[in-house]
């Protein structure tokens, strides 16, 4: 059965201007194609490029050069309206820092995304943000702040948020960063149980082999360009 | 969906995400609010005081007679002091008026030295001799009981209505109306029934009485023969000059040997009383740099916290807030902010306002009836808090639209 596709990155370049005026190139030449239900790993080192990948594939940044389809459309001429409709309806993002709302208690936060949406969705926010908290194992702990959650508990929240509008693509930028090892490993099984029930793709960024190895296909990004990572090498 | 439902649905979701917002940073808008809420509360109290004095002092001025009061004299020149009252006189003036149909009309005469007493109390009064009229035309209304009536004048005993000062002077506060007292000074005591009591006044300790001319005419005037007689008409504004110099002539013209003078007597007459408006206009203007301090501080507290907000707005944006929501959303914190310290800035003013203790002692006077707070002035003070809060609310909204992204995620 082929999958319908997502994302597709051609001969993408990212380059940034630096204060003396040379060109720092952070990717060149990525290729990369994404479809529904797909477990994908980019693992790298620190400064190759790895959250700008994300961030592309986010729709948050735009390639220097090449082409990014998103749907099969020529994401590079969104305009910013369009982009931010798209993130908000099909995109979902897991941050390493988790990245939560402060001030504002677990539901609260889950509920922030649909706060974005239009319809049902966002009349409803409350009984979908406890739904969704209640599938990450956090049904009894909807009106704790934050600071009261442990890392673990966070990030799950985090996950909670990144799932409530059903995206069709989940970005994680080093999920378990935050985390000590098993409660890292706690909460990648819980990211790719939620995904796969939903269907939705999940792209995760790590420089963490283990999660990594999680994935069904894992991609290494060195000198700016992907290549394909074997399970003995993510391991 | 249609556009006007997802119009709609943003608008209440950047309320609701703005009044979140100043849920969780109670303390620090409470505090950067205290400037908006003194000012809107000054500069409301200042309009709304300004206009309650205005409408006081209006309702006083029209005591001695609602606009445009025409007072006419006939004055025989053979004759010397002030006129005197006749037949003669007020059947000419009653049939000039129903000539050029004139609905409010009395005659005013006056006699002093007159003593009303009651059970071992007397006090000084002032007799007014006026038709019922009168009392619609100088906004004289009774608090207790009625006022005059033409069918008074066939009452067994002389129906007079007295102000407040005569019925305190006299122990009659707490008593119930009518009810019987003498006068003294019109050639000999004679028994009257008060019937009403007034609000009004008098100057001093002299008190005020009112009574039909028919009764006067009755049981006083062979003893004391009604002095300083004035007839009063009240006719719409336009026009009244001509009219007065109309009616004097054609009253004239019945009234062969008088002179007859007719001319405005009410306040309008001699222009309005700008003062109200110059102090409104200093205590408002004190307001405005308050509220101009208050706003700056507003803005300075802003920015600082905005700067301290980049990531939210960040994260934020990943989940779809497009930039014209992100400065819309922002916006609305400030305006709705400030529209509840405005709220609270209108409360106060209204609560200092309508203190009829507190206003008796700013204004030095006596009030009978407190005028209502002015809608004006409460929609001034919203206004302008709302005013304040969007062009404060504009600057951290610009910060926050122009954030990017990527920046805003790694902060």
């Amino acid at each position: 059965m082929s999958s319908a596709q997502l994302l597709k990155l051609e001969n993408v370049t990212r380059s940034v201007r630096l204060p003396d005026d040379s060109e720092l190139r952070i990717l060149s030449g990525i290729d990369l194609t994404v479809a529904e239900g797909d477990h994908i790993a980019i693992v790298g080192r620190s400064g190759t490029g790895k959250s700008t990948l994300l961030n592309i594939l986010g729709l948050l940044d735009r390639p220097t050069s090449g082409t990014l389809a998103w749907r099969g459309k020529d994401a590079t001429k969104l305009s910013a309206r369009q982009a931010a409709a798209a993130r908000g309806r099909d995109l979902g993002f897991v941050f390493q820092q988790f990245n939560l709302l402060p001030g504002r208690t677990a539901l609260e936060n889950v509920m922030a995304p649909l706060m974005y949406s239009s319809g049902r969705d966002f009349w409803q926010r409350r009984r979908l943000a406890a739904e969704s908290l209640d599938r990450v194992g956090l049904g009894a702990r909807l009106d704790s702040m934050p600071q009261t959650l442990s890392g673990g508990e966070q990030q799950r929240v985090a996950i909670a948020r990144a799932l409530v509008r059903r995206p069709r693509v989940v970005l994680a930028d080093e999920p378990t960063g935050a985390l000590d090892v098993a409660t890292g490993r706690a909460v990648m099984e819980l990211l790719d149980a939620a995904t796969v029930e939903s269907g939705a793709a999940l792209i995760t960024i790590t420089h963490d082999s283990n999660v990594a190895a999680l994935a069904r296909e894992r991609l290494s990004l060195d000198g700016g360009r992907l290549h394909p990572l074997s399970q003995e090498a993510a391991r | 969906m249609n556009t006007l439902a997802r119009i709609f649905t943003g608008f209440i979701a950047a309320l609701l995400e703005a009044w979140q917002e100043l849920r969780i940073h109670r303390l620090r808008v409470l505090l950067s609010l205290i400037g908006v809420t003194i000012a809107v509360a000054s500069l409301t109290t200042a309009v709304a005081g300004a206009q309650m004095a205005q409408q006081l002092m209006t309702e006083q001025l029209e005591r001695n007679g609602r606009p445009a009061m025409i007072s006419t004299y006939a004055m025989d020149p053979a004759s010397q002091g002030p006129p005197q009252s006749s037949a003669e006189i007020t059947a000419a003036f009653e049939k000039t008026s129903e000539r050029f149909k004139i609905e409010y009309t009395s005659l005013i005469g006056r006699t002093f030295g007159t003593q009303a007493v009651r059970q071992g109390l007397s006090v000084g009064t002032e007799m007014q001799v006026v038709d019922p009229d009168y009392g619609p035309m100088h906004r004289i209304f009774a608090q207790h009981g009625r006022w005059l009536e033409d069918a008074d004048a066939q009452n067994l005993s002389p129906a007079v209505v007295v102000d407040k000062t005569t019925l305190s002077a006299l122990g009659m506060e707490d008593g119930t109306l009518p009810a019987t007292i003498e006068l003294r000074g019109l050639g000999g005591d004679v028994s009257v029934t008060v019937i009403g009591a007034t609000s009004t006044r008098g100057y001093g300790s002299m008190g005020q009485m009112w009574m039909l001319p028919e009764t006067y005419e009755h049981w006083f005037a062979a003893a004391a023969p009604l002095s300083d007689v004035s007839y009063a008409m009240w006719v719409p504004i336009e026009g009244s000059e001509e009219l007065a110099s109309h009616f004097a002539r054609q009253m004239q013209a019945e009234l062969p040997g008088y002179v007859v003078d007719s001319q405005r007597q009410d306040y309008l007459a001699w222009g309005n009383d700008e003062s109200l408006k110059q102090v409104a206009l200093v205590v408002s203007s004190i307001a405005g740099i308050i509220l101009l301090l208050g706003s700056l501080s507003l803005l300075n507290v802003a920015m600082v916290t905005m700067k301290q907000r980049i990531r939210e707005v960040g994260i934020r944006r990943s989940f779809g807030a497009t930039t014209g929501r992100v400065f819309f959303s922002v916006m609305m914190e400030s305006v709705v902010a400030t529209a509840v310290a405005g709220g609270l800035g209108v409360l106060i003013s209204v609560a200092l306002v309508s203190n009829p203790k507190l206003i008796n002692a700013v204004m030095a006077t006596g009030l009978d009836e407190m005028p209502g707070f002015p809608v004006q002035a409460a929609l001034l003070g919203m206004g302008v808090s709302i005013a304040v809060g969007a062009l404060t609310g504009v600057l951290p909204a610009l910060v926050a639209a122009r954030v990017r992204i990527v920046d805003a995620i790694r902060v």
